[in-house]
C-alpha cells in the first residue's frame, strides 16, 4: 500500500519532505502540547499553567529529545532559554525596589542569612554523602538561587498580591545575583586550584560582573529613555523593548558577559534609578508568552531520565538541606522584619522552586569545565526536575495559604 | 429598639476620621496590606486610633479629642508619621484622594469581619464599590437638641465642605468631570441623603422609633446622611468629606467646620426652615461636579452665585471666631489653596497633563501624603 502510494507520488512529482521540517514540526507540537495541557492543568485542577509545561517538556525528555540527553544544550535551545530568562529577569528586576532594604534593614539580613545558611547546609550536607570539595560547593551554589522564574509566573498568572509575594520577589531577586556571583567565584577558586594563570583566574569573574553591570545600566537607561517617550501599554512600544533585551542579550553572549546578570540587573537599574512607575504588558506581549512557555518545556525537558537513578538520592538530601535552611532563616528573622508567622510559612514555601537560573548556571559551568559539569550532571540536573514541579506546586500553596490570590483571576 | 441617650461632650471639639487608600509601590494599584498595617501599627502608640475598613485595601485613623487645629494637626501628624513608617517597612504607599484613580471595584476583597461581610452580603457589589476614601468631622455639640439645630444650620455649608475637600476626579481610569465623583458611590445607598427637618431629641426619638419599628434600620450606623448626629460620642459628623490629599488640609477643613459651627450656635445668622432644603440636591451636585465654580443658590434669597463667592464670604463672616479658636491659620491656609489649585481634584488633573500616566500621580500622592512632597 506504501509502495504505489510512494510510487503515485513520484509519477506526480510531489515530494514530501519529513526532514527539512522536523524541527518546525517538533516545536509546533510542543507549542500545542504545552498549551492544552497548561490549559487543562489550570482549568482542572486549579495548577499553574507552567505545571502543563513542565509535563510537557517532560514527555519530550522521555521520548529521548531531551536536553540532558545529548549531554550539551544544543546553542539554539540555549538561545531560546536565555531569552525567555532575560525577560523574566527583567521583569523580576524591575519589580525590585531596593529602598525597601533601606527602610526595613532585617529584609537584607533575612537575604544574607537564608543564602548563607543555604550554601552552608548543602555544602555540608554533600560533604557528608560523599562528594568531594568542590562538586559539594557546587552543588551548594547551585543551591542558592530560588528560581525567579517560577515565581514570577505563578504570581503573576494568579494576579498574586501582599507581604509574601513582595518577600519572595525581592528575595528571589537577590539570591540571584548572590548565586551568580558565587557560581562565577566558584569557577575562579576551580580555575586556581587547577593550577591556571592566577592573574586571569582573578580578572575574569571581575571582567564578568563590571561588563555585565556596565550593559545593564546601558540597557536599563535605553528602556527607560524609550518609556518616557511612548506608552509601555501599547504593541509598538513593547515590540521595542523586546528587541533592546534581545540586542543585549547578542552583546552579553559576544562579549562573554552573564546572561543572567544582565537582564536582571537591568531592571533593577530601571526600577531604582527613577521614580516614575512603569507598566507593562507581562512578559512583553504575545511574543514572550511563547518563549516563556518554551522554557519551562526546555527545563522540564532537563529531566536526567537515566541520571535520575544516580543522582536521584543525593539530589533529594541537597534539597532538603536547602529548604530546610531557607525556612530557618525565614522564620528566625522574620518577625524582626514584620512578617507574620503565616507568611513566614508562605516566604519559606516560596523559595523551594529550582528552574532555568539553575539549569542555566549549570549550562556556563559546562561551558566551562565540561569534565567537571558531566560529574555534577546526575546530582544537578536531578535537584533542577524534581523541585522544578514540587516548587511550582509549593509557590502556589505558600500564596494560597497566605490569601493572597486575587479575587478575580486575570 | 430605642435612640440611646446623647451623651454629653465638650462643645466645638472636633475629632477626624480619615480613611486612606493602602498602594503597592510598582504600579500604585490598591493593595492588600491592611491587616499587616494594622498588625505593624498595633505595636505603635498614637494619640486616636486605626481600624480596618470595608475592603483590605483601606484602613482609617482616627484622632482623639482635639481642641482646635493646632490640636487636630499634630495629633493627625504624629498618626501619619506612624502610618508612613509602618507602610515602608512593607513596601507599600499610603495616600488620600476620595478614590483611587484606576481601581478595578471587582477585584477588591472585603475585609474580614462579620459586620463587612454582613454589609457585603446585603448591598452586593455596592460595598465593594464603597472603595472610596472620605474625612468624617466630628463636632462637640453641649446637648441634642443644639446638635440637631447644628446639624440643619451645618447642611447649608455641605456644597462648601465637598468644594474645598474635592480629590476624587478619577474614577477606573477615566476623568469624570467631576471634582468628588466619591458621592455618587455614596448616594447608591438607600440610606443617604440628610436627616429629618426636626429640632430635638425627642422628636428625633419619634423618627428613629418609626424607622426601627418598620426593621428598615437597626442603629444610627445604618444611615448614610451627609450629616449623621453620634450620640455615642455627644456629637455630629459631617461624613461629606473627600480625602484631602495632605494632613495640613485635613486639619484645616475640621478647623473650618469648627468656625462655622461657632458662628451658627453664636449668632444664629439664618433661622432654620424646612424650605432651605429645597435647594440642597442642587447645591451638592454643583460642588461635587463643578467644584468652587459651581453655582450656590442661596436658600433664602433664591440668589445665584459661585460657590467660591460664598465661600469666600464665609470665610469673611467667621473670621473673628476664627481667631477665637485659634484657627485663623487654617483660614488662610484654605484662602490660599482656593486661590492657586482651587481643590486637589484640580491639582490631580494638572498633574496628569503633565504626566500622562495615573501611576505617576498616585505616587505623587503618597508623596504629598507623607509630607515628602510640597506643592
Amino acid at each position: 500500500m506504501v509502495d504505489q502510494w510512494l510510487q503515485a507520488q513520484s509519477f506526480l512529482g510531489v515530494v514530501v519532505d519529513w526532514s527539512s521540517t522536523r524541527a518546525l514540526l517538533g516545536l509546533s507540537l510542543v507549542v500545542i502540547a504545552g498549551a492544552l495541557i497548561g490549559e487543562g492543568v489550570f482549568r482542572f485542577l486549579g495548577l499553574p499553567r507552567i505545571v502543563g509545561y513542565s509535563l510537557v517538556g517532560l514527555g519530550v525528555a522521555v521520548s529521548g529529545h531531551g536536553v540532558a540527553a545529548t549531554g550539551e544544550i544544543p546553542p539554539v535551545v540555549r538561545m531560546i532559554l536565555d531569552l525567555a530568562l532575560a525577560l523574566l529577569l527583567f521583569e523580576l528586576g524591575a519589580r525590585v525596589r531596593l529602598r525597601w532594604l533601606r527602610t526595613n534593614p532585617f529584609l537584607l539580613v533575612t537575604s544574607l542569612a537564608e543564602s548563607l545558611l543555604t550554601f552552608g547546609t548543602v555544602y555540608l550536607a554533600m560533604r557528608y554523602l560523599g562528594l568531594d570539595t568542590p562538586s559539594a560547593a557546587a552543588v551548594a551554589v547551585l543551591a542558592v538561587p530560588a528560581s525567579p522564574a517560577v515565581i514570577a509566573r505563578v504570581a503573576s498568572e494568579f494576579g498574586a498580591e501582599g507581604q509574601v509575594t513582595e518577600r519572595v520577589y525581592m528575595l528571589s531577586a537577590l539570591n540571584t545575583l548572590y548565586g551568580v556571583f558565587a557560581s562565577k567565584l566558584l569557577l575562579a577558586w576551580l580555575d586556581l586550584d587547577q593550577g591556571q594563570n592566577p592573574v586571569q583566574a582573578i580578572v575574569q569573574p571581575l571582567y564578568v560582573f563590571v561588563g555585565s553591570f556596565l550593559l545593564a545600566g546601558l540597557l536599563g537607561y535605553g528602556v527607560a529613555r524609550v518609556a518616557r517617550g511612548l506608552d509601555l501599554r501599547n504593541e509598538n512600544a513593547t515590540l521595542l523593548l523586546l528587541g533592546l533585551i534581545t540586542l543585549a542579550l547578542a552583546l552579553t553572549k559576544t562579549f562573554g558577559w552573564s546572561t543572567l546578570l544582565v537582564p536582571l540587573m537591568a531592571g533593577l537599574w530601571l526600577r531604582n534609578t527613577t521614580e516614575r512607575p512603569w507598566v507593562w504588558p507581562r512578559h512583553f506581549g504575545t511574543a514572550g508568552g511563547v518563549l516563556v512557555l518554551m522554557l519551562f518545556v526546555i527545563v522540564g525537558s532537563a529531566w536526567p531520565v537515566e541520571g535520575l537513578a544516580a543522582g536521584g538520592l543525593l539530589a533529594l538530601a541537597a534539597m532538603a538541606a536547602r529548604a530546610a535552611a531557607k525556612s530557618a532563616a525565614v522564620f528566625m528573622l522574620g518577625w524582626f522584619s514584620g512578617q507574620s508567622l503565616r507568611q513566614g510559612v508562605g516566604v519559606s514555601l516560596a523559595l523551594t522552586p529550582l528552574s532555568a537560573t539553575a539549569l542555566v548556571m549549570y549550562a556556563d559551568l559546562q561551558g566551562s569545565h565540561a569534565g567537571f559539569a558531566a560529574q555534577l550532571a546526575p546530582v544537578a540536573l536531578s535537584s533542577i526536575a524534581i523541585m522544578e514541579l514540587l516548587g511550582a506546586l509549593a509557590v502556589l500553596g505558600a500564596l494560597r495559604s497566605a490569601g493572597e490570590i486575587a479575587a478575580r483571576r486575570p | 429598639m430605642t435612640l440611646e441617650a446623647f451623651a454629653p461632650s465638650q462643645p466645638l471639639t472636633l475629632g477626624v476620621e480619615l480613611e486612606l487608600a493602602i498602594v503597592n509601590t510598582h504600579d500604585y494599584d490598591l493593595s492588600p496590606s491592611s491587616a499587616d498595617l494594622l498588625r505593624l501599627m498595633g505595636k505603635r502608640k498614637i494619640p486616636g486610633d486605626v481600624k480596618p475598613e470595608m475592603t483590605d485595601s483601606m484602613i482609617e485613623l482616627s484622632t482623639g479629642i482635639c481642641t482646635g487645629y493646632d490640636d487636630a494637626l499634630s495629633q493627625l501628624t504624629e498618626i501619619r508619621d506612624a502610618l508612613v513608617d509602618c507602610a515602608r517597612k512593607l513596601n507599600v504607599g499610603l495616600c488620600g484622594g476620595g478614590t483611587h484613580p484606576f481601581q478595578d471595584w471587582s477585584e477588591r476583597r472585603i475585609f474580614n469581619t462579620p459586620r463587612f461581610h454582613m454589609l457585603s452580603e446585603l448591598y452586593g457589589y455596592l460595598s465593594k464599590q464603597f472603595t472610596i476614601f472620605g474625612q468624617h468631622v466630628h463636632v462637640g455639640c453641649p446637648g441634642p437638641d443644639e446638635a440637631l439645630v447644628l446639624l440643619h444650620g451645618l447642611s447649608r455649608f455641605i456644597p462648601h465642605f465637598i468644594a474645598l475637600s474635592a480629590s476624587s476626579p478619577y474614577v477606573q481610569g477615566t476623568d469624570t468631570g467631576f471634582h468628588s465623583a466619591r458621592l455618587n458611590s455614596v448616594f447608591a445607598f438607600p440610606l443617604s441623603g440628610r436627616a429629618p427637618f426636626v429640632t430635638t431629641w425627642d422628636d428625633f426619638g419619634t423618627f428613629f422609633g418609626k424607622m426601627t419599628r418598620t426593621g428598615v434600620v437597626q442603629s444610627m450606623k445604618d444611615f448614610y446622611w451627609d450629616i449623621r448626629p453620634k450620640p455615642e460620642f455627644g456629637t455630629i459628623e459631617v461624613r461629606v468629606l473627600d480625602t484631602p490629599l495632605t494632613i495640613e488640609k485635613a486639619a484645616a477643613l475640621a478647623a473650618y467646620i469648627q468656625c462655622v459651627a461657632a458662628w451658627l450656635s453664636k449668632e444664629q445668622p439664618f433661622p432654620l426652615e424646612e424650605d432651605d432644603y429645597l435647594v440642597y440636591t442642587f447645591n451638592r451636585f454643583q460642588a461635587c461636579r463643578f467644584g468652587p465654580e459651581g453655582t450656590f443658590v442661596d436658600p433664602k434669597t433664591g440668589e445665584h452665585r459661585s460657590l467660591r463667592e460664598d465661600i469666600l464670604f464665609t470665610m469673611g463672616a467667621i473670621e473673628h471666631h476664627a481667631i477665637e479658636l485659634k484657627a485663623d491659620g487654617a483660614l488662610r491656609y484654605l484662602r490660599s489653596e482656593l486661590q492657586r489649585h482651587g481643590n486637589d481634584a484640580t491639582w490631580a488633573r494638572q498633574v496628569h497633563e503633565r504626566e500622562h500616566l495615573l501611576a505617576e500621580v498616585v505616587r505623587q500622592q503618597c508623596l504629598r501624603w507623607s509630607g515628602d512632597l510640597v506643592v
